[in-house]
């Protein structure tokens, strides 16, 4: 059985050797395509990351009318506390929102320096438990506020969540078309590689079978090719998302100014990057065994 | 035991390539079947070692019926056979030893026994000092050489060898059935197709005439 293997994998490596010019190509094609899916995983990975760290911090904001009282504002406080979903109330004065905008936006500092009273109003802010952030009951009570006297507006990030989710989900199936189409594209590219190969080989087949190879013997090198060129390729598109990762923020990331964040990419974590390496592999051999099918009649 | 009973075949009407052929082979003959260019030699041949099936008849080796056995068990008849043919049909691309490997490798033979059976059979034709050689590096002669190591390697029962002289000048023609000869001696049914015919007076134990696909004669066992 070993001297099997050996012998199917030293004839193997001497025909992808052989054939090393149009082998070269369908891996490129292969790496192509991964690198394609690759890309988009890990801009949706990022966006769905986003999408939960805003999850996990999902504020709402009252801002208060400026002639409310303090009397007012304090069971505005109370009520706003109440139910069970809020962790924690939070007041912000005028000052403490200019500080905090001053902080956030150091770019901008200029623009209030010049300004006589502060423009930002006193607000509170409530931190949403996590579990309930996604739930109707928190919207209606956000709702329910909005026309509360006393409160001028509400910012409920949960718009940004779901913008997040979506854009995360329109990211991945963006990367699933394409990746889609270039897959397709790869498989029958490994298929007419391999075919080519078939052909190239004929007179060995041939002799194989007349000194009693078994079908399954003239076929396991064919397949192990397509799998060695499939695997091959979606590993260096692995390889290749790695550059492109960390070479992205170097050369693009900056012109990208605030969206910087959001376009960036996070790496495939183990799971994604097996899978991309397994559909690979799988792509070649469903290539290669569907040619070996067809062009080789054994 | 090799028997061929009513073997007809037509590859296109109204012309019969073999035409009513019955013949017994017993084990250990050496076997000539002669004739000219045409006369279904070949295809003689090709239906014993089952490339191509006859239009009728029946064929049987060792009392098996070889027409009935499954397209994917021929394997189990080819390796009982080593087959040697005109054009040598040789992996250019393999060296000398690789070529006359395969046989043992199909079979799943260890690498050690591999090593020291492809030496001996190559020792026995004399090529065993190019074994590392690529066949286009060796003359016409050698590469037949090559090509019958390769038919006899594991042993076979049977041994067809079309044309194995087809290409060669009459010295080496000589040499190549002076090894068929030694092959057969050891306990090996050989067949060989042929047109030469001082070559068959010189060697021929057992002859078959063909023309047109029929028996036009016999010498010997034939």
């Amino acid at each position: 059985m070993i001297e099997k293997v050996k012998f199917f994998l030293t004839v193997t490596g001497n025909n992808l050797w052989q054939f090393r010019t149009r082998n070269i190509f369908s891996v490129t094609i292969v790496c192509l395509s991964f690198l394609t899916v690759g890309i988009f995983m890990s801009l949706a990975n990022n966006l769905r990351a986003t999408a939960r760290d805003l999850a996990s911090n999902m504020t709402v904001a009252f801002y208060l009318d400026r002639s409310a009282s303090a009397a007012d504002t304090e069971a505005l406080r109370q009520e706003v506390g109440k139910p069970a979903f809020v962790e924690s109330v939070k007041m912000v004065t005028p000052e403490e929102a200019l500080e905090k905008f001053r902080r956030g936006f150091p770019e901008l500092a200029d623009i209030v320096t010049g300004l006589k009273a502060n423009p930002f109003p006193a607000s509170i802010e409530l931190r949403v438990n996590s579990k309930a952030s996604a739930s109707g009951e928190v919207v209606a009570f956000v709702d329910s506020m909005k026309t509360r006297p006393g409160v001028t507006d509400v910012l409920f990030n949960q718009d940004w969540v779901e913008k997040m989710q979506g854009f995360s989900r329109l990211a991945g199936a963006i990367g699933a078309f394409m990746g889609g189409i270039l897959i397709l594209t790869s498989f029958f590219i490994i298929s007419n590689v391999v075919k080519l190969n078939v052909f190239a080989r004929k007179n060995e087949i041939e002799i194989l079978r007349l000194v009693g190879a078994t079908n399954l013997f003239i076929r396991i090198p064919f397949w192990l090719e397509g799998i060695v060129l499939g695997f091959l390729g979606s590993l260096l598109s692995l390889g290749l998302l790695l550059v492109v990762i960390n070479l992205f923020p170097i050369y693009l990331g900056a012109s990208l100014g605030a969206l910087q964040e959001l376009l960036s990419f996070r790496f495939p974590n183990l799971t994604q990057a097996v899978g991309l390496l397994l559909g690979g592999a799988a792509t070649g051999f469903v290539g290669s065994a569907t040619s070996v099918s067809k062009f080789l009649k054994v | 035991m090799i028997e061929l009973y009513h073997i007809w075949k037509q590859y296109q009407k109204p012309f019969w390539a073999l035409d009513d052929v019955s013949l017994e082979i017993k084990d250990g003959d050496f076997y000539f079947i002669t004739g000219p260019s045409g006369s279904g030699k070949t295809t003689l041949l090709k239906t014993i070692f089952r490339e191509i099936l006859p239009t009728e008849g029946q064929i049987l080796i060792n009392g098996v019926n070889i027409l009935k056995i499954h397209d994917s068990r021929i394997y189990t008849l080819r390796r009982r056979m080593g087959i040697v043919f005109q054009d040598f049909r040789l992996m250019f691309h393999r060296t000398v030893f690789e070529n006359v490997a395969v046989p043992l490798q199909v079979t799943g033979v260890s690498r050690k026994e591999i090593r020291r059976r492809v030496f001996n059979t190559l020792q026995k034709v004399n090529l065993h000092q190019k074994m590392w050689d690529l066949p286009s590096r060796l003359s016409y002669g050698e590469q037949q050489r090559v090509a019958i190591a390769r038919a006899v390697v594991n042993n076979p029962e049977i041994i067809l060898a079309d044309e194995p002289t087809g290409n060669l000048d009459p010295e080496l023609a000589y040499e190549i059935i002076s090894l068929f000869k030694d092959i057969n001696r050891q306990g090996a049914t050989v067949i060989i197709g042929s047109h030469d015919r001082e070559l068959i007076r010189h060697f021929g134990d057992n002859i078959l005439f063909l023309q047109k696909g029929k028996i036009v004669g016999k010498e010997g066992r034939a």
